[in-house]
């Protein structure tokens, strides 16, 4: 999963595809509506975390506060849907996307002065705040605590079996679109800048790439689509409240970032998949959830520092590099 | 007037639990850079440990602050044991300041939890360590828990500054703020030193908890906000200086107050933030911060 296009192999290509076309089938084989609600919203929090991972792992911004940018996302295209009816509802979630674009943009700009820990820092807060005010808000823009209860979505009126294969597949294309495109980004100009001014600002900078630029473009796309998706969580919900990006919800989504791998193509949907099934199987031990998550957050960052996709690399990498040392073995080399 | 006083007053009060709260971050900051995420957890253990004392066993007050001490001390020692010293010496390989936030993060996350389990989600009333009101001026008026509160945040700073400044452990913790390594080659037993500085300094939130119990509530979630209003505070006053963490503390205490009398408690928040983004922007690493400097 290096994210190369033209590095991967025909076979790779057709694995891709063949894994693409069996999601796409999914829903049609398997109609548990129980499931099938888990794996939707299990969806919706992948696209925010694709769109994490690409500020917070991709361009090593300590952004903390795109739970904040998420949420902002829900609450305008929710605005939009319950105040201005003729608009389609999508139309609805592409303007709350637009929105987040734009106050992500906004917060990208102190994060350029600041370094490591501060932006955390600064961002955590802003997550924070931004809570807050919908919490007590006192104009009834965003509810309070009620936030939105009901908004009609994007398929209004479907039976229960077609509503959630509707939104199956929405998400599952967007995810898919977004997986292509981060793994586009990663080897294009832009990918290669935004590493570069992660692991050295100053030299990226000394070679002519413009740092505010390619960080408010980040910052740009990230909060695009983590609008996009708080819109698509409200749209499959049909309601929207601030619980939905508290800290709870943000370490959840934090430690599926870890466990799949920052940075990574492929590491939010592991990561997104793995702690999906904890949670599914522990659904009867509420309480027991976020301390497992926890304590498997603390153990996968200090023993596996890459999370899954780095283990899996890393294993690969030394089975190849074993397998190499073998057949040098044959001719030794003289000293 | 009444005003003026009332926001001098409170905001006095403020700045003196912000700074027993914010002052054990910049201390972990400064000497082993960690951002310590637990630190909120250790406030809402102290809660806790303040209901169990008071409330339940009608212990005396000054007994419950040490018992609070001991147990969030304790605690804080347990979390860099296992949050923190698996990492040490693995710097090259892992991102240190990254990694350790997430962990502590993960130790919040599961402390908050087990109080969740062992608790219930329900808040519990802590009495105030001392009951009655002074009466200040015209009407403004401070209760005793609140000057208890600010005279015992201001005396554990003071006693931690001679801590830093007098004895031979204070010494050692400056001194691996000031460079680890050479720190290590003079002798400083850096394995102890590590989790009894983090244990210091949750025994610091670990007390203001208690305060802060009887104030609000003691209740799982009661860390949140106190780390919070730190985080603000140890970036404002710059991450690991001490003295820019107490200007900090009472800059943001008399901010906070002026919104509550002026404004309104709902915009506090947002306008304190705004405030402090103003000044990030202007200097990079807070009020006293610097960049890779020694600290403390």
């Amino acid at each position: 999963m290096t994210g190369t296009f033209s590095g991967l192999s025909p076979t790779r290509w057709l694995m891709i595809g063949s894994a693409i076309v069996l999601v796409a089938l999914f829903p049609l084989v398997y109609t548990d509506p129980y499931y099938m609600t888990i794996i939707v919203t299990a969806e919706v929090v992948l696209i925010l975390n694709i769109s994490w991972n690409f500020v917070l792992g991709m361009a090593g911004v300590w952004n903390f506060g795109q739970l904040a940018i998420y949420a902002l996302g829900a609450y305008g295209a929710g605005w939009l849907m319950l105040h201005q009816t003729w608009m389609p509802a999508m139309i609805a979630i592409l303007c709350g996307g637009l929105f987040s674009a734009v106050i992500s943009v906004l917060l990208a700009f102190p994060t350029l002065r600041l370094f490591g820990i501060y932006t955390s820092l600064l961002t955590f807060s802003f997550a924070q705040v931004v809570q807050y005010v919908a919490l007590n808000d006192p104009r009834g823009l965003t509810g309070g605590s009620y936030g939105y209860p009901t908004v009609p979505g994007l398929f209004p009126n479907m039976s229960q079996t077609s509503y959630l294969r509707a939104y199956y597949w929405v998400f599952a294309a967007v995810i898919v679109a977004s997986c292509l495109v981060v793994a586009w980004l990663r080897q294009s100009h832009l990918g290669i800048a935004l590493r570069s001014i992660r692991d050295s600002p100053g030299y990226t900078a000394a070679r002519g790439v413009n740092p505010r630029m390619t960080r408010v473009i980040a910052f740009g796309l990230s909060g695009f689509l983590a609008g996009v998706a708080g819109g698509f969580y409200l749209s499959f919900e049909q309601s929207f409240t601030t619980s939905q990006m508290g800290l709870t919800p943000m370490s959840i989504d934090v430690t599926m970032l870890v466990i799949g791998g920052l940075g990574t193509v492929m590491g939010p949907v592991i990561g997104t998949a793995i702690v999906t099934v904890i949670q599914t199987i522990l659904i009867d031990y509420p309480g027991w959830q976020l301390t497992i998550l926890g304590a498997t957050l603390l153990v996968i960052v200090i023993f596996v520092p890459g999370g899954v996709v780095g283990l899996i690399s890393r294993t690969s990498k030394r089975v190849s590099a074993w397998v190499e040392e073998d057949s040098e073995a044959v001719e030794p080399a003289e000293t | 007037m009444t005003d003026i006083v009332a926001i001098i007053v409170n905001g006095l009060v403020y700045g003196s639990i912000y700074g027993l709260v914010a002052i054990g971050m910049t201390l972990i900051y400064g000497t082993l850079r960690i951002l310590d995420m637990s630190q909120g957890s250790m406030v809402m253990i102290g809660g806790y440990v303040g209901w169990w004392a008071l409330a339940t066993h009608g212990v005396n007050p000054l007994l419950a602050l040490v018992l609070a001490f001991v147990v969030t001390f304790v605690v804080g020692t347990l979390t860099e044991l296992v949050s923190v010293q698996p990492l040490i010496g693995r710097r090259g390989e892992v991102d240190f300041e990254m990694v350790t936030f997430i962990t502590t993060f993960a130790v919040g996350i599961l402390l908050t939890n087990v109080a969740l389990q062992h608790f219930g989600p329900f808040q519990k009333n802590v009495p105030p360590i001392v009951s009655g009101n002074l009466d200040v001026y015209h009407g403004v008026s401070i209760s005793y828990h609140e000057l208890t509160m600010a005279g015992v945040s201001v005396l554990l700073m003071g006693a931690l500054g001679l801590f830093l400044a007098r004895t031979r452990w204070g010494f050692a913790v400056r001194a691996v703020a000031q460079d680890l390594d050479a720190a290590r080659s003079l002798g400083v037993p850096v394995s102890r030193l590590y989790p009894a500085t983090m244990g210091l300094a949750s025994a610091l939130a670990g007390v203001g908890g208690v305060f802060l119990g009887a104030l609000y509530f003691a209740s799982p979630t009661a860390g949140d906000l106190p780390l919070l209003q730190a985080l603000i505070v140890v970036v404002l006053g710059g991450l690991g200086s001490l003295t820019g963490t107490l200007y900090a503390a009472y800059l943001v205490g008399l901010m906070q107050a002026f919104c509550e009398v002026e404004i309104g408690t709902t915009w506090t928040l947002p306008i304190l933030y705004t405030a402090i983004l103003i000044i990030l922007v202007i200097r990079p690493y807070g009020l006293k911060g610097s960049p890779s400097e020694a600290r403390l």
